[in-house]
């Protein structure tokens, strides 16, 4: 009952948070300067008509809402119009029915483009979430178990200098290594491997995800490993541990079976937030080596003025972080009884 | 738990392992970078070059434009132009076929030159290039295409409008279509097309007129320029369409690497606005606010600015040597079309302050800035440029320190390009503004900016207005007789040179490489330098 009603509320939260994005995400992209329907095109000779037509096809010729024709600069227009004929309202009702629009820049649904970039981020973001979770918890484990050890004092200093490390930086610098010793320095394929055994083309999507996904790797698992080292050395102070130490466990029994269930609260919080931000790609590491994913969609669409699919990627973000808080607030409760009960 | 991730570890390398040394196989691939992709590979819709580069390649057109400025007929082998200049006849070649193997006939001539004149939305191929259409029609081998009027410039006209199959144009929501998959008749075939990562085209080796010596051409994307050079570096590119300048000097110390540097095929122009829109012609009906400073509708104030520029300190500082200085928006690279015979103002700073004395710009507080005659305004104007742009804050601060000597200051502010294009026209609430223009192979386009026809609808950036100049643009745009439209063309350069309109610091270069050791041939000894022009691209050769 206790269970039903926190999840329940919980998830009311969310879903209220998500309609919030909504309509800020419609307003916010309404206020900056600026006709989407004349960016990126300048030139003498393009006729009044053909700019007109653009704004048609976009739905941009109709009024932002309600009082209002544009806002910025604030226009106020007629307030007893058909409320259902604002772009705000064709927007929401566009939402509900699944559509994001078409992009001014491209000239395609949104919808097709974030598929296929949402794809290529999660890809690159997972793989590179894994890795530096695995490396990162077994380094942590080690440099809590070795506490004020070298290899403890060794662990903690290149965490910290990995974590610290500016990601652009370091990818321009594994790119100009990698160049030398064959990695592809662009792109998520090799062009016309479409048409090789699929073996053969996981193997060339592999090779271009090395270098990024190292970067990934090497920056987060410095976060990782610290979390790991402090929670673990929290846990190995309590008394049970010393309990534990007293009824003659083995240091590998104690860590497995009493210290790393309490020791990975903490840590599940972070991956969660982190799995959520996965969603936004990482902008820098996906700008340095030219992958095709979400961050890079979303540097261009700010560049061009590519409203529609700002909207479509912000929401995609909003919704992805929003569940990944969800999942981890619900996992919390499976992990840790006292949460439910407060 | 452990053993899974051990297991998703293991594949991953293995998968690495048995990817290396795989690779392209016998196929004479070009493997060319650029920083940007194709907005969309529909030509109605279309914006960006890189579109028009694939269109190039993978599209004929009634017309192939030169490097050097000149064009060729291709789809059509002759023509016919009726006495008055209003009907074209076009005889089509026989035995061109679509790469779906149907043939091209001058049904799709017709069909697609009706599209775009009929499609409104489209925003460059009806509203640039189809005005002067009256009617187009097949009759057997022949595209008839009739005008509303006589124009010079069919060939400019005609020269982007890309033939398009009528079978399958006839069929699709011509907005929407996507096209990925193009159909059509160019020396390339559209293999494989993955937006913002690469374009793999096939040659086409049964062209009528320019079959590619080589297999295959792959465009890919790359957002970071570091990344482009060192790729061109170590081999896993042929050829770049675009670099940092900063790049040049190192790839030319490179073994097998050749730089080439030269005007665009649409050739940039860099310009130094000056708002000068006299109060009469403000336009207030299309939102003109007009609040530039007074000083700048003299001449003589722009004349002693146009002396005070080191026009050479900036290419060499700005662009490290790799452009050529300006005189109008006309730029060297439309080879006739550029008045080569003009003398620019010539650096010089006591001239310069000469000419605002003599003028009544006096320092009369001694604070270094000169005042108005009258007394009352100093010479400190407004200086803006696009955020977006690379080369305009250093700009803007070497011509704060030149205009210094003179006594005039600057206050420099990067503005939005959004923001700067409301500012700018027609509403006229600057004082001088860094930004520039891409040309097209015909200089009339260029030539409006600074018509007077221009101020209200937000083309002209100056308010210049000179009635002598306005007449001269209509005379060329119907004088049919090349050299006497030269003539013309020339003279209005010469005035708008003579009222220091703008100063044109620069005329901006294309600076490309490509690889010696792995194709030859590459055209570079033109007006102007595209390596990824299809000119190039059908004549090079693999190395052997």
């Amino acid at each position: 009952m206790n269970r039903t009603r926190a999840f329940l509320k919980k998830t009311a939260w969310s879903l209220f948070t998500i309609i919030f994005v909504i309509i800020l995400n419609f307003f916010l992209f309404r206020v900056l300067p600026g006709d989407p329907a004349r960016a990126g095109i300048r030139d003498p000779r393009l006729k009044k008509e053909a700019i007109e037509m653009l704004r048609v096809r976009f739905g941009l010729d109709k009024p932002v809402i309600n009082c209002f024709e544009s806002l910025n600069p604030i226009e106020v227009g007629s307030c007893a119009i058909n409320p259902l004929d604002t772009q705000f309202f064709i927007y929401v009702r566009n939402l509900m029915q699944g559509e994001l629009g078409i992009s001014y820049h491209t000239n395609r649904p949104v919808a097709d483009i974030l598929a296929e970039r949402l794809w290529n981020t999660v890809l690159l973001i997972g793989a590179g979430q894994i890795l530096s979770i695995v490396f990162g918890v077994v380094f942590g484990i080690f440099a809590a178990w070795k506490a004020r050890t070298s290899v403890d004092y060794a662990a903690v200093t290149t965490s910290l200098i990995a974590w610290s490390l500016p990601t652009f930086w370091l990818g321009i610098i594994l790119l100009f290594w990698g160049s030398t010793h064959g990695f592809p320095l662009a792109g998520k394929a090799t062009p016309g491997m479409s048409s090789m055994p699929l073996l053969q083309q996981w193997g060339d999507i592999a090779r271009h995800m090395f270098l990024p996904t190292l970067t990934y790797t090497i920056v987060y698992m410095g976060e990782y490993t610290l979390i790991m080292r402090s929670s673990l050395m929290d846990v190995l102070s309590e008394d049970y541990i010393l309990t534990a130490k007293a009824k003659g466990l083995s240091t590998f029994q104690i860590l497995k079976d009493h210290a790393l269930k309490n020791a990975m609260l903490p840590l599940v919080t972070v991956i969660a937030i982190n799995l959520g931000f996965t969603v936004a790609g990482a902008i820098q590491i996906e700008a340095v080596f030219s992958w095709p994913g979400l961050g890079s969609a979303i540097y261009e669409a700010v560049v061009r003025r590519d409203f529609p699919i700002l909207q479509g990627a912000f929401l995609l973000i909003a919704v992805a972080v929003i569940l990944a808080n969800l999942i981890a607030d619900l996992t919390y409760n499976f992990l840790d009884p006292r949460v439910q009960t407060e | 738990m452990k053993t899974r991730f051990l297991f998703i570890i293991i594949v991953t390398v293995s998968l690495i392992l048995s990817a290396c040394g795989g690779g392209g196989g016998g196929a004479a691939t070009v493997r060319v970078g650029w920083a940007g992709s194709p907005d969309t590979l529909n030509p109605g819709m279309a914006i960006l070059v890189e579109a028009y580069t694939i269109f190039e390649l993978v599209y004929d057109s009634m017309y192939e434009l030169n490097l050097d400025g000149s064009f060729t007929l291709t789809l059509a082998e002759s023509v016919e132009v009726s006495d008055d200049g209003l009907v074209y006849t076009y005889k089509i070649r026989d035995g061109i076929k679509w790469h779906d193997g149907k043939p091209l006939t001058a049904e799709d001539i017709a069909f697609t030159y009706n599209l775009y004149k009929d499609t409104p939305e489209y925003p460059y191929l009806n509203g640039y290039y189809t005005p002067y259409f009256d009617s187009i029609k097949a009759d057997g081998n022949n595209v008839i295409l009739t005008l509303t009027e006589a124009i010079p410039n069919i060939e400019s006209q005609l020269v982007f409008l890309y033939v398009l199959p009528k079978h399958i144009w006839e069929k699709v929501d011509k907005l929407e279509f996507e096209n990925f998959e193009m159909v059509g008749s160019g020396p390339f075939k559209m293999a494989e097309y993955v937006q913002n990562e690469f374009v793999r085209l096939t040659a086409n080796k049964d062209h009528f007129s320019s079959p590619p010596k080589v297999d295959e051409v792959v465009f890919q994307t790359f957002e970071n320029q570091d990344a482009l050079v060192q790729a061109i570096k170590t081999g896993q590119l042929d050829m770049v369409t675009e670099m940092p300048n900063t790049a040049a000097e190192t790839l030319r110390a490179e073994d097998n690497i050749e730089v080439v540097v030269g005007a665009p095929l649409a050739p940039g122009v860099t310009d130094i606005i000056f708002n000068q829109v006299a109060p009469e012609n403000c336009p207030t009906d299309a939102g003109g606010l007009c609040t530039g400073h007074p000083a700048l509708r003299d001449r003589d104030v722009r004349l002693a600015m146009a002396h005070a520029t080191d026009k050479q300190k900036l290419i060499d500082l700005i662009l490290l040597g790799l452009g050529n200085s300006g005189l109008t928006l006309i730029p060297d690279g439309l080879g006739v079309w550029y008045n080569d015979a003009l003398k620019d103002y010539e650096f010089d700073v006591a001239t310069a302050n000469q000419i605002l004395d003599d003028a009544g710009y006096k320092d009369t507080d001694n604070d270094g800035v000169r005042e108005m005659p009258d007394g009352t305004q100093p010479l400190n104007f407004r200086l803006n440029w696009p955020s977006d742009s690379i080369n305009a804050p250093r700009m803007a601060e070497l011509l704060s320190e030149m205009w210094a000597k003179i006594g005039i200051t600057l206050e420099l502010q990067a503005v939005d390009p959004d923001a700067l294009t409301a500012q700018c026209c027609p509403a006229f609430d600057f004082d001088i503004m860094i930004w520039g223009w891409a040309s097209d192979p015909d200089p009339s386009a260029l030539l409006y900016v600074y018509t007077t026809e221009a101020i209200p609808s937000g083309s002209s950036e100056t308010g210049y207005s000179n009635p002598a100049y306005d007449e001269l643009y209509a005379e060329q745009q119907t004088t049919l007789d090349f050299d006497a439209r030269k003539d013309i063309v020339w003279e209005m350069q010469k005035i708008v040179h003579d009222d220091v309109v703008y100063i044109i610091p620069f005329y901006d270069a294309n600076v490309q490489a490509y690889r010696t050791d792995r194709f030859t041939g590459w055209i570079t000894d033109q007006a102007k330098v595209e390596l990824s022009d299809v000119t190039s691209l059908i004549v090079i050769e693999p190395v052997k």
